[in-house]
């Protein structure tokens, strides 16, 4: 009987202690659901599969999809060799390298758009001699690359570089004694125990820069992204008629999110 | 000489951690360097594996100056405190790491697993993760490891330290044979002077940062160079000399003269004397090299295997000394003999 009574207690006690976290949260997670919930509302009264056939949004669909692969890959790949030197080494102006890192984080993205503009805009030196070369950097498909690269590739770098904080750097220290160089240290130690937050940090930047508006609208407002068609309809036609590319850009997203997190998980010891 | 470390000096910012550390380490020897927490002594073994370049000092391995040598090019295998295997790879893999950084072919680094897993006795655990081991199998993998390359020299940096005092004892006496089997030079870093005197052929002590002494571990428990040895060594009993007396060659030490021969330099030595040294009670004065003092017995303790008991000297300082069965009783007046032999004379 007391051993109920307590068990009893017990757990009132427990729902005492989680009433204010669980209030807290819950107002958070309403809060993220209702629009949510809202907006999915009017998915009845429009039509999605033909709204997205139409020529427009099919341009829109295929510029996102050949842009933000793109900007992850070249974050990833200069990112994570970024995050590792700055998890791995103090040098003059890191402190300055790491603001810079955080700095499109900061900065609303259409002032970041603005300043990649005065950086390699059509009248700017780098600007001119690529339009000569051929190669637009602003207006074109590889404008929207510079605009998401620019605001997105920060997560990748700042995840991956806490990946590599937390990998003991005696474990590269043993490799280095058992033969093997720098690179190859890296390729073998440190970038598979940093896969989980690399991986982590693919994802964010893939999902961000797929979403790019702001920045994107500066830099390239021609040819249309998802988000920049969205923008669109929206002016012309109001809500209802965003609904079919955002539901569009939203599976896209949670397919690569899932793929990648399936594709790439990483073989913890236990799963093995 | 496999190793040779000269002059060994490193700074981390303004903090001197080593400071003009020498010795050497001979072909297929057992050296521990022993000292306590924080005197410098992984700095060095960091130094010698090439993980960070000292401020100044050479390091040679088989006569060649390996300083300026990347860790890769080195030839040094290293066994870390903490745990370093790789869990994303099995026992075997692991083992093979090394092996695969030489260009080993598949068959002949599968054979080369199998002797050293087989020398350190995991053949069993050959395909288990690392997490699947108990803590000694662990260590013994990362033996295994490496050792596998067949490097010039291992270093062993307090390899047992987390381990418990049962496991540590038995990895002790696993080491001892591994090492030789293989016959492989091999650096051993230490705290526990039980460890290092047990493991090593020849000791090497650290003293905040600096080479204290360098001998075989009998020779410098039994007559170390200084007191700070004498004291790390083991436990000991440290006593004033209140007068010398140059022409009759005597120092008086705790009321009592005794001949000294060797008379040190000061007029304040020391003299140091283990409490395995000093007999409590019966007093042989049969024996010319026994030396007996009188007085009173302050404190009795039972440490399991023997009684300690500390003895109030006529000169107000205490001596431990230890009694195997039937201690005097607190207060008693006892008579307590020292072997000659045994006392060590220190000019400070």
């Amino acid at each position: 009987m007391s051993f109920g009574r307590r068990r009893l207690f017990g757990s009132r006690q427990q729902t005492a202690e989680l009433l204010i976290p669980a209030v807290l949260g819950g107002l958070l997670v309403v809060y993220f659901l209702l629009p949510f919930a809202f907006f999915l509302w009017r998915t009845g009264s429009v039509p999605i599969v033909e709204t997205l056939a139409q020529p427009a949004a099919q341009t829109a669909i295929r510029n996102s999809l050949l842009t933000a692969p793109v900007s992850t890959l070249i974050a990833t790949v200069c990112g994570v060799p970024l995050a590792y030197v700055l998890a791995r080494r103090s040098f003059r102006g890191k402190r300055l390298v790491e603001a810079l890192v955080v700095l499109p984080l900061i900065i609303p993205p259409v002032v970041g758009g603005a300043m990649i503009l005065t950086a390699v805009g059509r009248f700017t030196p780098i600007g001119a001699v690529a339009t000569q070369l051929g190669i637009p950097l602003t207006d074109s498909l590889i404008g929207v690359i510079l605009a998401q690269t620019f605001v997105a590739a920060p997560f990748v770098v700042i995840t991956a570089r806490a990946g590599f904080g937390a990998i003991d750097e005696r474990l590269e220290q043993a490799s280095r004694s058992l033969g093997y160089g720098p690179l190859g240290t890296f390729w073998n130690v440190s970038l598979p125990l940093a896969r989980g937050a690399i991986l982590a940090g693919v994802v964010l930047t893939f999902a961000r820069a797929i979403g790019e508006f702001g920045a994107t609208m500066m830099v390239a407002y021609n040819p249309r992204t998802m988000p920049t068609r969205i923008w669109v309809d929206f002016i012309s036609g109001g809500i209802d008629a965003i609904v079919p590319l955002a539901l569009a850009l939203l599976s896209i997203t949670l397919v690569v999110v899932a793929a990648i997190q399936r594709l790439g998980r990483v073989p913890t010891v236990i799963d093995r | 000489m496999t190793l040779d470390v000269s002059g060994l000096t490193h700074q981390y910012g303004s903090k001197l951690a080593i400071d003009d550390v020498s010795f050497s380490v001979g072909d297929g020897e057992l050296v521990a360097l022993l000292g306590p927490s924080g005197c410098g002594k992984t700095t060095i073994v960091q130094a010698i594996a090439g993980h960070i370049t000292p401020t100044a000092g050479t390091v040679s391995l088989r006569g060649q100056a390996v300083t300026a040598q990347p860790p890769e090019a080195r030839g040094v295998g290293v066994v870390f405190q903490e745990p370093t295997l790789y869990p994303h790879l099995t026992v075997a893999e692991n083992v093979a790491y090394g092996l695969k950084a030489q260009g080993m072919g598949a068959t002949e680094r599968e054979q080369r697993v199998e002797s050293v897993l087989a020398l350190v006795d995991l053949s069993a655990s050959h395909d288990a993760m690392p997490t699947e081991l108990s803590g000694g199998q662990r260590r013994r993998v990362e033996l295994a490891r490496a050792l596998a390359p067949k490097p010039d020299i291992l270093l062993l940096d307090e390899p047992l330290s987390a381990l418990d005092r049962a496991l540590r004892r038995q990895l002790q006496a696993e080491i001892r044979r591994i090492q030789a089997e293989t016959g492989v030079t091999t650096l051993v870093v230490t705290h526990d002077q039980q460890e290092a005197m047990s493991l090593a052929d020849r000791l090497v002590v650290i003293q905040e940062g600096q080479v204290a002494a360098v001998g075989e571990p009998r020779e410098l428990y039994h007559s170390p160079p200084n007191r700070f040895v004498g004291s790390f060594l083991g436990r000991a009993n440290t006593l004033e000399a209140t007068g010398v007396d140059r022409t009759q060659s005597v120092i008086r030490v705790g009321g009592t003269a005794i001949e000294q021969p060797d008379l040190p330099e000061t007029d304040q030595p020391v003299v140091q004397i283990r409490p395995e040294s000093v007999t409590v009670g019966s007093a042989d004065d049969s024996s010319a090299d026994e030396i007996t003092f009188s007085g009173q017995v302050v404190k009795v303790s039972d440490v399991g295997t023997q009684y300690d008991i500390e003895i109030e000297l006529p000169t107000g300082e205490r001596l431990v000394g230890t009694a195997q069965r039937s201690p005097p009783g607190v207060d008693e007046t006892v008579s307590v003999g020292i072997d000659r032999r045994d006392l060590v004379v220190f000019d400070e």
